[in-house]
Formats: structure tokens, sequence, C-alpha cells
């Protein structure tokens, strides 16, 4: 109970940048929408999908990718909660945990591109199976890379000491952005690998 | 509740005049950025309408200089992004910065009691980035092929590379993908504002129409700007990745166009009620003030309002309907495109019954105002044809679509961006305007453009496409040579009674009249305060204690000797009789 307590937006201003930030997720949240409308019409308008001589996607490593953004997730609020039970220590651990978890998602990411590439799934002459595969992962993907950026930029501040329980709002809503990331990805994933 | 704190004043140059993080400073900025490439669109204007009057000859004074290889004729290449790009900026680089980017940054935090936006840092940034969409645009114009050639709904297969394979159209893409992130920004702090820095008392129910107006159209922004930009982002793969989402047919690709007419739909449909709704909130309150009578129904204004920002969600495929789209769901889209004008004719009789028998003060504003009234009934009436199917086939692609949507969007939101400006410029420059030059600009402007917008309908009606570079080429076309001469005539008048603004703006801005306090005896929040405000707006945060639109109570009369009251005025001994009231407000804020 008394970590809902504490998991609870500080105060008038706090609650105020965290609204920002949904209002902002939303609209980004739209965005990704276009996208996955665009993913269905194109798929809807095709007699067979995937189209025939198309490369078969893969399943494990990008599940595994999905567990691996999921566990960032949770160490990444792991870290927030630390924070503000006034453990602000253990906040540059749990950064450079998730950061290491966000960096093996996109290598494992890369490695998926490599090997489809390989078995003849490109960007340019894929046909629209491709560019509709690529176009919603590399577009993903950017977003984790900015993630990492941030991820990065969050570990230098919570080492400097720069965050404490009561200044806590920035780290707030970096956790946002890296949650929409996270969940973006398991609808891209449960659109594109499994449906 | 003094939970906003006042910031002292920076003192650095950049702080101060550049990078600016004071709303009302931003506001400025995004009325100069507007008006200059409001001047720019309205120059591409004329260049069509000279090639409509008289197709291949020779474009007057500036001809030669623009175009010296055809000899100073607008060429058919030339023609393209000539139209392309008034659209284009007229629509983002115009209208939203004036309409939004001015107004809904100078009037939502002083209309609502607040100090600033939520997040000033982020207001500062947005218009910044807007100015980097802007300039992506000039340069584009210096691209070899030159500037965006696709129309301004940028549809492909024309927009890909097959069609306009310079990279000017793709910059243009781009720049709409900026401008974009920058009305995001901008959407994300005026819905934040409203949510969060009312002042104490200051209920939703209280807002200034115009802030409601503001509110809603920020709303419809964050929604809906990103799908325009997903749509970019898609054409951008296409013309430099080498993706094939609407490469499709003898371009060798499995892609489909129609997909784009989607997307950009779904976006362009909210957009329209983007750039009206601040429109209908500003006449709204402009009414009221003038007419010296409370908004009629006010309420029943901001559910119309309301009401119209959920529908136009789900009215796009009206713009579609000849795209061969099944009949089932064209009769859907036209179903909820009829039912929209039924809050937009809530909110128009409203307006008419506001100014019935009002005490009506023709002043500029009010006049502008009033203008809108007429260009928007023109606009929205003749868009219940277009939304019919079995008469927009008809209609289609015609000049009456070009006429239909110049008196909503061009029309009527620009009136109302001048009504806006006459109406709050002594408040942000502290100068008055004059009022001599101000009516000359709206009778020389109100006839004009009545007769340019009418006589688009008429040739539409007739039969003219719109976007033809020489229509006499059409036998059919032929006798509307006259009709076209007289609508660019008027046209040029249009264009020439802009500079009775144009000098009018720039001699109050430097030498006008000092102004009062509150020249127009309304009672709004920001007319509390200097002409112009101080840097953190105000001194105390106001309590607020009624509506927008107290005229004409004669108990105030009688107690005060005047028409009107402040949101914030406690009637001296009406405070026992009114007790429930504070302690409403204190609820709500």
């Amino acid at each position: 109970m008394a970590s809902v307590v504490a998991l609870r937006p500080r105060g008038r201003e706090d609650f105020t940048a965290s609204l920002g930030m949904v209002v902002f997720l939303a609209s980004w949240a739209m965005m990704f929408s276009s996208l996955f409308f665009a993913y269905a019409f194109v798929r809807a308008r095709s007699p067979v999908w995937p189209p025939p001589g198309v490369p078969v996607l893969p399943i494990g490593l990008p599940a595994l990718n999905t567990a691996i953004l999921l566990a960032s997730s949770f160490t990444f609020s792991r870290g927030l909660a630390a924070l503000r039970r006034g453990e602000r220590h253990a906040l540059p651990g749990w950064v450079a945990v998730t950061f290491l978890l966000g960096g093996a998602f996109l290598g494992l990411q890369g490695h998926v591109w490599l090997s489809l590439g390989r078995a003849g799934l490109h960007l340019t002459t894929g046909g629209i199976y491709g560019s509709a595969f690529y176009a919603l992962t590399v577009f993903h993907a950017l977003h984790v890379a900015v993630g990492l950026l941030i991820l990065a930029w969050v570990f230098v501040q919570a080492l400097l000491g720069k965050y404490t329980e009561h200044n806590q709002v920035k780290v707030q809503l970096c956790t946002m952005f890296w949650h929409f990331v996270d969940v973006v990805w398991i609808l891209m994933f449960l659109t594109l690998y499994v449906l | 509740m003094e939970l906003q704190h006042i910031h002292p004043e920076p003192t650095s140059f950049l702080k101060r005049y550049v990078f600016s993080e004071d709303h009302k400073y931003i506001a400025k900025q995004f009325i100069w950025a507007g008006l200059l490439f409001l001047l720019f669109g309205g120059i591409l204007a004329m260049a069509i309408r000279w090639q409509w009057a008289y197709p291949g000859r020779e474009v007057p004074a500036v001809g030669k200089l623009l175009l010296p290889r055809s000899g100073g004729v607008i060429t058919p290449a030339a023609y393209q992004t000539v139209f392309t790009m008034h659209g284009l900026i007229m629509i983002f680089f115009a209208i939203t910065p004036l309409l939004i980017g001015a107004f809904g940054n100078y009037c939502i935090p002083l209309m609502i009691g607040a100090r600033d936006m939520a997040f000033p840092k982020l207001n500062m940034l947005s218009f910044w980035v807007f100015v980097l969409s802007q300039l992506m645009v000039l340069v584009s114009f210096g691209m070899q092929l030159g500037s965006a050639g696709a129309g301004w709904t940028t549809y492909p297969p024309l927009s890909t590379n097959v069609g306009t394979p310079g990279h000017g159209q793709t910059l243009v893409v781009g720049a709409l993908f900026v401008t974009g992130v920058a009305t995001i920004m901008g959407g994300v702090n005026y819905v934040t504002t409203v949510i969060r820095l009312r002042a104490p008392g200051m209920t939703y129910m209280r807002m200034p129409l115009t802030v409601w107006g503001l509110w809603l159209t920020a709303i419809l922004n964050v929604l809906f700007v990103p799908v325009l930009g997903s749509a970019g982002l898609l054409l951008i793969f296409d013309r430099s990745f080498g993706t094939e989402f609407f490469i499709t047919g003898a371009a060798g690709g499995k892609g489909d166009p129609i997909l784009f007419q989607h997307l950009f739909w779904i976006f362009g449909h909210p957009e329209v009620y983007i750039l009206i709704l601040p429109a209908w909130g500003i006449v709204s309150d402009l009414l009221s003030f003038f007419a010296r009578k409370p908004a009629y129904w006010y309420k029943g204004s901001v559910y119309s309002m309301v009401a119209v920002t959920v529908l136009s969600a789900i009215v796009y495929g009206h713009h579609m309907f000849v795209t061969g789209m099944n009949p089932l769901l064209g009769q859907g889209f036209m179903l909820f495109t009829l039912i929209i004008s039924v809050p937009a004719e809530i909110l128009f009789l409203n307006w008419l019954h506001t100014i019935w028998k009002g005490s009506i003060r023709l002043t500029v504003p009010m006049l502008f105002a009033l203008g809108m009234v007429f260009v928007f009934g023109l606009g929205g009436l003749t868009g219940i044809f277009l939304g019919t199917i079995s008469t927009d086939l008809y209609l289609h692609d015609t000049m009456f679509v070009v006429g239909h949507f110049h008196f909503t969007m061009a029309a009527a939101s620009f009136i109302a961006s001048f009504a806006a400006l006459y109406f709050w410029f002594p408040k942000m420059f502290g100068r008055e305007m004059n009022e001599a030059l101000g009516k000359w600009h709206f009778w020389t402007s109100i006839i004009t453009i009545t007769l340019v917008f009418g006589g688009q309908m008429i040739a539409g009606y007739s039969g003219q496409q719109r976007r033809l570079y020489d229509p006499y080429q059409y036998t059919f076309l032929e006798h509307l040579r006259g009709l076209n001469k007289a609508t660019s005539h008027a046209a040029f008048a249009l264009g020439i009674a802009q500079i009775f603004f144009i000098v009018n703006f720039f001699q109050s801005v430097f030498a006008g009249k000092k102004a009062e306090r509150n020249p127009w005896n309304v009672g709004t929040l920001e007319w509390e305060v200097t002409s112009p405000p101080p840097y953190h707006n105000f001194d105390v945060v106001p309590t607020v204690v009624r509506g927008p639109h107290e005229y004409a109570n004669p108990e105030v009369k009688k107690l005060l000797g005047r028409d009107w009251l402040t949101q914030t005025e406690v009637l001296p001994e009406a405070s026992a009789a009114s007790e429930e009231d504070p302690g409403k407000a204190a609820a709500g804020a």
C-alpha cells in the first residue's frame, strides 16, 4: 500500500508535467496507429498474406526480444520506485540495466533484419510486404534508439546525484516514454509476427 | 492557490527577443511569421489568377525576374508549383500560425488567468521548429525542378518520384512533418494549460468561447496532425528509401495510392475544423462583446463545438466519394457529414440570436466578425452539395469545390484572424489601430472576397475543373473566359486592398495612439491588466466569479452606471445573494 502512495505523482507541477507527457504520448500513439492502419490496409488488399515467395518471419527471436523489452520496462520502473523511496544510489544501477536491455533489443532486432535480408526480404525489392515490415520495425527501432539516448542522459544525471525523491518527475517522464515504446512494440510483435 | 510562480523577466538579448519563453512575445513572433507567409501565399494566388485570366501572357512587373527562361510566362511546371505552394503555404504556414500560433498563445493564458503556458520552454521550441519548417519551404524553391508540384493534397502517384522527381517535393513533405511536430508541441501546451492553469473560479463553463475554440482545436491538432505526419513519412520512405506503399501500375509496384488519400483525409477533415473552431470561438465572443448582449445559449455553443470536434473524426470519407468506395461506406460518410452540419447550424443560429436586438457597435473587429458570419454562411450552405454523394459526383474536382473551401477556410478563417488582430491589437502592442483604414480594409476585402470565391463557384457549376493550366483549351469552357477574367480582376483588387491593412499595421505598431487598459469595455480577464500586460500577466492571479459575457444587465446599470461587468467583479450588495457562487467556483478550480 505504501508503494502505491509513493508512486502517485508528487505535487501540482509534477502532475502538470505528467499530464503534458500523456497528451504527447496520445499524439504519438496516433502516429503509430496510422502506421498500423496502413499495414492493415495493405494486408487487407492483398489476396494472399504473406505474398508467395517471401521468406517466413522468425518467431523465436522476436518473442525473446519482446521479453527483453518488457524486462527493461520493469527494471526502469524499479529504478523509479527506488528513487521515490529515497534510495537514490540505486537509480544508476537500474538505469544501466535498462540501457543494456534496450541495447540488446536493438542488437537482436538488427540481427533479425540481417538474417531476413540474407533470406531475401529487402526494403527496396521486398515488394509491399517488405515495405510494410521494414517501415514499421525501423520506425519503432528509431524510438528505441532515442530512448537509449534519453537513458544515457538519465544515467549521467543520476550518477551526478541530480535526482532525489522530491525531484524525480523527469525520471518519471522518461519511464512513461520508455513504457510507451514498449507497449507499441508488443502490439507490433503481435501484428507482424503472430497474427 | 498561489501556485504559479512569478518568474523574473530575463535581461539578456537572446532570451528576451529571440528565444523568448513569454507566451505574449511568442504570439507576436507567430504573427510576423504568419503575416509574411500570408503575403507570400497571396502573391502566389495572384499568379494563379493571372494565369486563368490571361493564359500564356507575360506576368507584369515581376514575370521576367522570376521566370527568366520562359520570358515571364508561367510555364505548366511553374504553374503546378504555384498552385501547390499557394495551398500549402496558406494552410500550414499562414492560417495555422496566425489563428492558432498567435492567438492561441496570446489568448489562452491571459483569458484563463494564467501567468504563462504550462511549458514555456516547449512553447519557445514550438515556434523555432515552425521557423525551421518555413525555411525548408523557402529552400525548396531553390531546388532543381523547383518546389512541390503535386497539389496541396500531395496525392500519389503524382507526388512519388514518378510524378515529381525533384528534391523540392521531398523537402516540402519534410517541412510538413516538421511543422506538424511544431503544431503538436504547441497543442500539448494548449491542452495542458487549459486543464491545469485556469484561475480559481474559472470553470470550464465560464471560459470565453475563444478559449473553447482554441482548446478543442488543440485537441484535434494533437490527435490528427500525427496522422498527416505518418502519411508524409510513408511518402518520404517511398521517395527516398525505395519502399512502395503508394507506387503501383506502370511504375511497377504493388502499393496503393488510395491508402495515402485515407491517411491524408483522416487528418485533412479534422484539419478544416482545426482552422475554423478558433474562428468560431473568436466570432462568438466578439458578437456578444459588440452587440452588448450575453452570447445567446452559451452552453449550446460549447456543446455544438464539442460535437463538431467529435464528429469531425468520422466524416473524412466525403472527400473520397469518387475513389470507388463501397456505396454503403459512402452513405455512412454522407450521413455523418450532413449530421455535422446540425451543430454548426446551432452555432450559426446562436450568432444570429446574439446580435438580434443587440445594441450593435460597428467597430472594425465587429465588422470583421459579421463578415465572417456572412462568408461562413455561404461556405457552409454550399458544403451540403459536396457532402451529398449524388451532387458531389458532378461537382467533385471542379472550381465549385475551390470556391466552397475558400469561403470557409480562406475567407472565414482569415477574416476571423483579422477580427482577432484588430480586437487584441491594443492589448498586444499597447497601441490602437486606425479605425478609418480598418473600415476601408474590411469593406474592400469583404466585397472582393465574395466576388472572387462566388465567381469560382459559378465557374465550377458550369463545369470548369480545378487546377487547369489553360481552361480555354476546352471548347466547352471557352465561354467562361469573361467570368474568369472578372473573377481575376476582383482577386487583384482583393490583393491590393490588403495594402490598407499593411499600412495600418505598420503605422499602428510603431506610431499608433497609446491604448488604454480596456478600450472596448469588455469583461474578460485580459482587459483587466495593462496594455501591453506585464511579463507575468497578473500580479495577483484573479478569482473569477462569472462567465465572460455579462452585458446589458439592468441591475448593473443601476449600481455602476455601465452596461458591462468583468469576470472578477463582485457586486457590492449582491455579494450576499451569490454566496453560492464562490463556493461552486472553488470546487471547479
